[in-house]
């Protein structure tokens, strides 16, 4: 009894003087600074770098699902950038993300201004716009298939008993101009929120003194948009454009859920034929050549855009 | 510290032993409560524990590539098209099951050997077939005074007067699965093919996937609706359930849906065998097959296990259970009365005869894979319909073909 007592009594007294060297030590600066960074970068390794590593050496090898590939250098990406339907995807993605990027940039904004007034049950309609963007897409965009469904199409079904159109109507998903503009209207329609919401962040912070100071000087609703707003909103703009990009560009449910690509091929974006011959097809390098041809492209629209930024 | 650990987990350990499998979310549900049920009984007489994951076909690929990739994970696994190709080294070989298998029940149809023996021995064992005969509406072809067609020849002339009445016929010409299983239907029965039978040599420019693209182009045209080219693998099933279409080629599912929703429409549909052609019936429906990674530490036992399932009499309440839906690829298991009872489903089993993997004459491998996935055989015909010439369409899909046969197949690995 007596040895444990004093046992214990020796560790009391150890205890405090090793607890404190074990605290000035984590104190430190640089241990705690870098520990603290630890776990982000961790994540950032195991779930960006590391595939993207592995996307890069899929792409550079003859890699199919089952079987090991060689190095083969460049082929994969001479190969996809000589097929017809990857040139025609390339074609399909600029085209997609122009319009949808533009449509998102007017649309927001106007949007944006509507929200910024004073009107009833302004949180709670300024809550709802939010919606398109925060349902689960693939389930949002079933909804989509369901209204341009060649046999059950309601915005046809409307169209028609409006007298708009003749019957049957567009076929949405089969002709080409029909389904290029569906999907990029599903893609306004979903990333609409988003923008709006970021640019109305932007206009709340604008300073009402120089509204009113430009009302003095006697510009009317246009000149104070044109010359106060719109200078004032540049960086959020760039900003909400850079990612709005950046989501159009590699966007994946829509057109998955929507066309699976077709009609023949006309609205396959990067991801989707990355799946298709990737996933669905087994030839594994070839399909990170499609998606790693969107890198440098973005890659480049990031850097220009950022220098923008900054300049700014 | 060690003995407690090792105290902890030695009972779970032992009792541990356990045999999995992944397979997909079958159409009907039923059919997996049976498989689980079945999983269940074998676990119990051979003392391990069965474990039966289903996941949706779609994410199938991708788990299968993991798994290959880590070189762990489940022990049998649900393959079809060009799996047993692809992963021709990861699978064990199954010989002695299809030998023993084939010597109880009446043999294997000549499918299961185009769709799961590679050069290097069978990948997987031929598991069930889902048959793909035309569906049509009797009350739209008595209306028409017409018989159902024989022949595709027969259904484009059948097709332009149902048409004219107001029920087009419907085959997908679009990014989906029908699509490509119709056009290989097609194309066999006018005696054209893709891939010549080594698997490597392009042989789909001739004059007989000439002859089948004007076919389709006059189908289009005459018989069916401009919305065929925007249709998923449910269009065609709407369309007859909605007293639309006339005639589609389709698994039975449209039927079986109406029968459990009680739609009147279920009276009007009928079924026929899948039309023939100049060089006789042929026909690609979906086939599948179990194989076991070659990871795997239960290998003897995952082959009991399939020899389990396939005892007459579970493999019997299996096709009951999936209402008609898995048909077998053993003769002696095609006699099973669920079909012979119904006269709607009396032909069925007979389909087993036309069948071949996608591919054929060629082995279903990676090449046949790119050409499927990426819709070439659809998009042929519908660049065609949408006005390209036909020889130009042709030459598209064969400079296609070409670039899914290079690469891979140079090295003669997955021939």
């Amino acid at each position: 009894m007596a040895i444990g007592e004093r046992a214990l009594e020796a560790t009391e007294l150890a205890r405090p003087s090793r607890l404190a060297r074990v605290r000035e030590w984590w104190e430190q600066e640089h241990v705690f600074g870098y520990s603290l960074i630890v776990p982000a970068l961790a994540l950032i390794v195991g779930l960006v770098a590391y595939p993207f590593g592995m996307a890069i050496y899929f792409s550079l090898s003859d890699y199919w699902v089952g079987s090991p590939g060689q190095f083969i250098g460049l082929r994969n990406f001479w190969e996809i950038l000589g097929n017809e339907i990857f040139q025609q995807t390339v074609y399909n993605t600029f085209v997609f993300a122009l319009i949808a990027v533009a449509f998102k940039t007017v649309l927001g904004v106007w949007l944006a201004m509507l929200l910024f007034r004073d009107f009833k049950f302004k949180r709670l309609i300024r809550g709802a716009v939010l919606l398109p963007w925060v349902i689960p897409t693939a389930l949002s965009v079933l909804a989509w298939g369901w209204m341009f469904d060649s046999l059950y199409s309601v915005v046809n079904w409307t169209a028609i008993h409006l007298g708009l159109i003749n019957p049957p109507g567009p076929n949405w998903l089969g002709l080409t101009g029909y389904a290029v503009t569906a999907v990029i209207a599903v893609n306004v329609w979903r990333g609409l929120p988003f923008f709006a919401i970021i640019v109305l962040a932007g206009l709340v912070s604008i300073p009402r003194e120089y509204y009113e100071a430009a009302e003095v000087d006697g510009a009317g609703s246009w000149g104070r948009f044109r010359h106060v707003t719109l200078p004032l909103l540049k960086p959020v703009l760039a900003v909400v454009i850079l990612f709005s990009t950046i989501f159009t560009f590699s966007d994946f449910n829509i057109v998955q859920v929507l066309t699976r690509g077709g009609p023949v091929n006309t609205t396959h974006l990067f991801a989707t034929l990355a799946y298709q011959i990737g996933l669905t097809g087994g030839n594994l390098g070839q399909g990170a050549a499609v998606s790693l041809f969107l890198f440098p492209l973005l890659g480049a629209f990031v850097f220009l855009q950022l220098r923008y930024i900054r300049r700014e | 510290m060690a003995s407690w650990l090792a105290l902890g987990r030695a009972p779970a350990f032992a009792q541990k032993r356990e045999l999995t499998f992944l397979s997909w979310n079958h159409f009907v549900p039923a059919s997996d409560d049976e498989l689980r049920k079945q999983a269940e009984t074998f676990g119990k007489q051979a003392g391990v524990a069965v474990r039966v994951d289903t996941i949706a076909h779609l994410q199938l690929p991708a788990k299968r590539a993991a798994e290959a990739q880590a070189q762990s994970g489940h022990d049998l696994l649900f393959v079809a098209d060009a799996d047993p190709f692809l992963f021709e080294n990861q699978l064990v070989d199954m010989g002695d099951v299809i030998d023993d298998l084939g010597k109880r029940y009446g043999g294997w149809y000549p499918f299961a050997e185009e769709a799961a023996r590679t050069k290097a021995g069978w990948r997987g064992v031929p598991w069930f077939w889902v048959s793909f005969p035309a569906t049509y509406n009797m009350t739209h072809f008595k209306k028409a005074g017409l018989e159902h067609p024989k022949t595709w020849d027969e259904l484009l002339k059948h097709g332009t007067i149902l048409k004219k009445q107001g029920n087009p016929v419907g085959i997908a010409v679009s990014h989906c699965a029908d699509a490509n299983t119709t056009f290989w239907s097609v194309l066999w029965c006018y005696g054209g093919k893709v891939l010549e039978a080594d698997g490597k040599t392009p042989a789909i420019n001739s004059d007989k996937t000439a002859r089948v693209i004007e076919w389709y182009k006059e189908l289009y045209r005459d018989a069916m609706e401009p919305e065929v080219l925007s249709w998923d693998d449910a269009s065609n099933n709407r369309c007859i359930l909605a007293g639309k279409c006339s005639w589609i080629h389709n698994p039975i599912s449209p039927y079986n849906l109406a029968l459990t929703k009680s739609m009147p429409i279920a009276d009007e549909i009928n079924h026929h065998n899948s039309p023939a052609g100049p060089a006789g019936t042929h026909s690609a429906p979906p086939i599948t097959a179990i194989g076991i990674w070659k990871f795997s530490k239960n290998g003897q036992l995952a082959k009991d296990f399939i020899k389990f399932l396939f005892q007459k009499d579970n493999f019997d309440s299996w096709i009951v259970a999936s209402n008609a839906f898995n048909h077998p690829p053993l003769r002696h298991f095609a006699d099973h009365p669920i079909w012979a009872k119904n006269p709607k489903f009396a032909m069925l089993p007979k389909e087993a005869e036309y069948a071949h993997p996608r591919g054929w004459p060629a082995k279903p491998n990676a090449a046949v894979q790119l050409i499927q996935v990426n819709y070439i055989l659809p998009d042929m015909v519908a660049k065609a319909i949408n006005g390209m010439p036909t020889k130009r369409a042709m030459a598209w899909a064969e400079d296609q073909v070409k670039l899914a046969v290079q690469g891979k197949l140079k090295e003669g690995g997955a021939v």
